[in-house]
């Protein structure tokens, strides 16, 4: 895990400005394996991340920074794809769109990150994105399978022979079945 | 014209008539041979016992036989006669409305660069015939380990890039890989069964020309009755001495069995498992699988789920071909002897719980036969086993009373005045029945001199066999020892696994030899000197079985060598057409296999797959998104938290192949996982950033 920070800080900003250089080293760590290379796009997503965390942190005392950096990174970049795909953005079209953008084939997506980041009006990359989103599965059309019956022959013939040799030495009384009780 | 057709028409009403009664009277007549020769004042019960088996035996022998020499006679008159394509070929342009076809292949911890590369070698072959567009492909990913599987994705999404809109390559991965291959095919049913009429179903090292492909669906077209079509594969690709003398073998020999199968077979044939198209209606409608009452080995899931899917096809009125006519089939298989036994020990569990369906009410009967067949298959060995036991017996209590078979310079053994000749003829007809068939095969390839320059022209063809024939010979007994065990293991009530099956080239060490084979050397000497000191008439009938085990480990071994298999294709032996003029779309394969890998996702290695997908943000991105949308519930939530402090506290390799799967078969696990270990401190910056 990363620096733990917990009760003992009481106050979140303090806690920032004291721990914020390695969180800040590991997000651009993590923005640099996300495929964002342009220096200045790196330095506008961290301070923003920055931003969102001191507020995160403000609101309630944070357990790891570091992680939280991650996290906040993460929604940054969700929350720019929701913004690209508008009413599209369900759960699924969100992980779609991010598999396409980070798969490195959309030119120029870190760019308009930032853009959005700004607030920038921009030319929308959903396009671009929709493109890359290649389903893996086509639209079910399903068919009813049900299991077959399949009746064996001597299923149980073990058993039953068993049973019948039983009946015929040890319960004598029972190997004709009974006619009601007429007597 | 027309009579020759109505003859034609009711000539095959006796196709099985003719084959079954061969096969009687062949058996009986051997029958009658072995009794005349063992039938001197009565016969005792080690000689009853010997003639039941023999009985058994020969019945198997003489299907064989009998399947090889009608195959024979079939091809020979197809040499001599046009296949009338015309009227069929017109047929084909009116087919209704459009429809797809899906080329499946349900893969299970395979390798998946050739599971790709094989797909694309396929998929490039449609596109030169221009047929792609009628078929899309679908990988139904069984796979169960997570190196592999993150692989799949990698090597799905970098394909399916390639191709473009609109999407004809589907991957998914089952959550749980219930009933196996045929709950695979099943869940594939369910879900999208309804978008083809048709699928074709591959296995991991499956390969088949376009042509093939679009022939198979052209036929169906043709008889809507017909539900499943199979296409015999030829076994390639492989380079070691064993594998290329069964190539070799499937190639010559498999094409006149083909032959003969779809003979007698008809419109009951088998269904092999791949290389087959469906038709998925009555597929789906008949095919469900239920659970045999018991447990394993004889209950529970179908194992070998293809001879019972053609059998429940068959039983609702359905057609089932043997397309043995048609080429461009082609499969991989195992490079060893002790590969091929450990792939027989998983076959043998299924073929022989197939022994419960034989007499299942509803089948027929030549459903009931394809069982019988199944299980015969590895059942055959033991009981050739118990045979020469019986025999080296009742050769010591003859040797007790009767003078020796081998004396002076005779090479060939000299018997007792009595029944010489009957048991000279007993061995030389059961040997002729074993060996015609090889024979054929040479005689065909004289008739078809472009066939036999495929094989390397006659004479290497005849010298190939003779070899094949000799090695056949000492890895028989090295086969029937290790098939009885898997029998004995199975009616022992073990269960065995259903491992992956070896596909790539690899050699046989002398331990692995050792290991596999020494008890096969041990019985061999162990044999070996009790029948030379009690039965030493009987020792030199023994030699060639003592002969095969005594030099398991060094056949083995050598037989596993791709240098010498190599060698041989230099000098011309064992080839085959495929190896000679080789076919488009193994080309293709060739060279998808070859071709270097392109940028983008590719990863760094084998083992860095799974860390990838919990560290690099483009592999978990694309993991995440090939998941299924599920939220979480408590217990999974508390589960997948003590798999991550179990990574965090112990890493990576405490976790196990199961344990590692688990963490990333969820979006949420698999987010918490990724967000953890890039804020923790105890994975390196370079294993970060180096993604």
């Amino acid at each position: 895990m990363g620096t733990r920070i917990g009760a003992s800080f009481p106050d979140g900003t303090e806690m920032l400005a004291a721990d914020w250089q390695p969180a800040s080293q590991r997000v651009s760590d993590y923005l640099t394996a996300m495929g964002v290379s342009e220096p200045l796009d790196m330095e506008r997503l961290v301070a923003q991340v920055r931003l969102r965390v001191d507020s995160r942190a403000i609101a309630a005392p944070l357990e790891d920074i570091v992680e939280s950096a991650i996290e906040e990174t993460h929604a940054l970049l969700d929350e720019w794809l929701v913004a690209e795909l508008g009413h599209e953005a369900d759960a699924n079209n969100l992980e779609a769109a991010r598999a396409a953008v980070l798969s490195g084939h959309v030119s120029g997506w870190s760019a308009r990150w930032v853009s959005f980041i700004i607030g920038l009006t921009d030319h929308s990359l959903a396009p671009a994105i929709h493109a890359l989103t290649i389903l893996p599965l086509p639209e079910p059309a399903p068919l009813v399978m049900d299991a077959n019956v399949i009746d064996l022959c001597c299923h149980r013939l073990r058993r039953r022979i068993a049973a019948a040799i039983c009946r015929f030495f040890c319960h004598p009384e029972l190997r004709t079945p009974a006619h009601g009780g007429s007597s | 014209m027309l009579n020759t057709t109505r003859l034609a028409g009711l000539g095959r009403y006796l196709h099985r008539p003719v084959f079954f009664l061969l096969v009687i009277f062949t058996t009986l007549g051997a029958m009658s041979l072995l009794t005349a020769a063992i039938q001197d004042g009565g016969i005792n019960p080690v000689e009853l016992a010997l003639l039941i088996l023999y009985a058994i035996l020969m019945l198997w022998i003489t299907a064989s036989f009998w399947t090889a020499a009608l195959g024979f006679a079939r091809i020979m008159r197809r040499l001599y006669r046009r296949a009338p394509v015309s009227a069929i070929q017109a047929r084909q342009e009116n087919a209704g409305e459009p429809f797809k076809t899906a080329l499946v292949m349900p893969v299970y911890n395979e390798d998946p660069e050739r599971v790709f590369a094989g797909l694309r070698a396929m998929h490039q072959s449609l596109i030169e015939t221009g047929a792609h567009n009628g078929f899309e492909i679908f990988v139904l990913s069984d796979t169960r380990d997570p190196e592999t599987w993150i692989q799949e994705e990698i090597q799905w999404r970098r394909w399916a890039l390639e191709l473009g809109q609109p999407t004809r390559l589907f991957y998914r991965n089952r959550v749980e890989n219930t009933a196996r291959k045929s709950g695979n095919l099943a869940d594939f049913c369910r879900n999208w069964g309804g978008r083809y009429r048709y699928m074709i179903v591959l296995d991991a090292d499956s390969i088949m020309t376009a042509e093939t492909l679009v022939e198979m669906v052209r036929r169906m077209e043709l008889d809507r009755r017909v539900a499943l079509i199979q296409v015999p594969p030829v076994p390639v690709n492989r380079s070691s001495l064993f594998a290329r003398m069964l190539q070799f073998a499937g190639s010559l020999y498999g094409s006149m069995f083909a032959a003969g199968l779809s003979y007698w077979q008809q419109d009951t044939a088998n269904f092999w498992g791949h290389n087959a198209i469906i038709r998925v209606r009555p597929f789906a409608e008949h095919c469900g699988l239920p659970q045999l009452p018991g447990h394993e080995p004889f209950g529970g899931e179908i194992l070998s789920h293809d001879f019972v899917e053609a059998a429940l096809l068959a039983r609702a009125g359905w057609k089932v071909h043997l397309a043995d006519d048609l080429g461009g089939s082609y499969e991989e298989i195992p490079p060893t002897l002790i590969d091929y036994a450990k792939r027989d020990r998983r076959w043998c569990q299924g073929n022989l719980q197939h022994s419960r369906l034989i007499l299942a009410r509803g089948f027929k009967s030549l459903s009931r036969i394809h069982f019988t067949m199944g299980v015969m298959s590895y059942l055959a060995s033991p009981l050739w086993l118990l045979f020469l036991i019986a025999t080296g017996i009742e050769a010591y209590f003859r040797s007790l009373k009767a003078p020796v078979y081998f004396f002076g310079d005779n090479v060939f053994p000299v018997w007792p005045q009595s029944y010489a000749v009957e048991m000279a003829t007993v061995l030389w007809v059961t040997l002729a029945l074993l060996f015609l068939p090889k024979l054929l095969s040479l005689v065909l390839l004289a008739f078809d001199p472009v066939l036999a320059r495929r094989f390397g022209g006659l004479p290497r063809a005849a010298l190939s066999v003779l070899i094949e024939s000799f090695f056949s010979v000492l890895l028989a007994p090295v086969l029937m020892l290790f098939q009885s065990k898997f029998v004995a293991a199975i009616l022992l009530r073990t269960t065995v696994g259903w491992p992956t099956q070896e596909r790539g080239d690899r050699q046989t060490g002398f331990g692995e030899a050792l290991g596999a084979h020494g008890v096969h050397t041990l019985i061999a000497a162990v044999a070996g000197v009790m029948t030379y000191v009690y039965v030493p008439n009987f020792f030199w009938w023994f030699t060639p079985v003592l002969a095969g085990l005594a030099l398991s480990i060094p056949v083995s071994m050598i037989t596993s060598r791709t240098g010498l298999g190599q060698l041989t294709r230099r000098a011309g032996l064992f080839l085959t057409p495929e190896e000679s003029n080789e076919p488009r779309v193994l080309k293709l394969l060739e060279e998808q296999l070859a071709a270097p890998k392109t940028a983008g996702l590719d990863i760094a290695g084998k083992r860095d797959a799974w860390s990838q997908a919990v560290l690099n943000p483009a592999t978990y991105a694309l993991h995440a998104f090939l998941l299924p949308d599920e939220t979480p519930n408590r217990r999974r939530h508390h589960a997948l938290e003590g798999l991550i402090f179990k990574l965090q506290d112990e890493g990576a390799d405490s976790l196990t192949t199961q344990e590692k799967r688990t963490l990333i078969s969820h979006r949420d696990g698999l987010y918490e996982l990724h967000t953890l270990l890039w804020a923790g401190s105890s994975v390196s910056r370079s294993s970060r950033t180096d993604q």
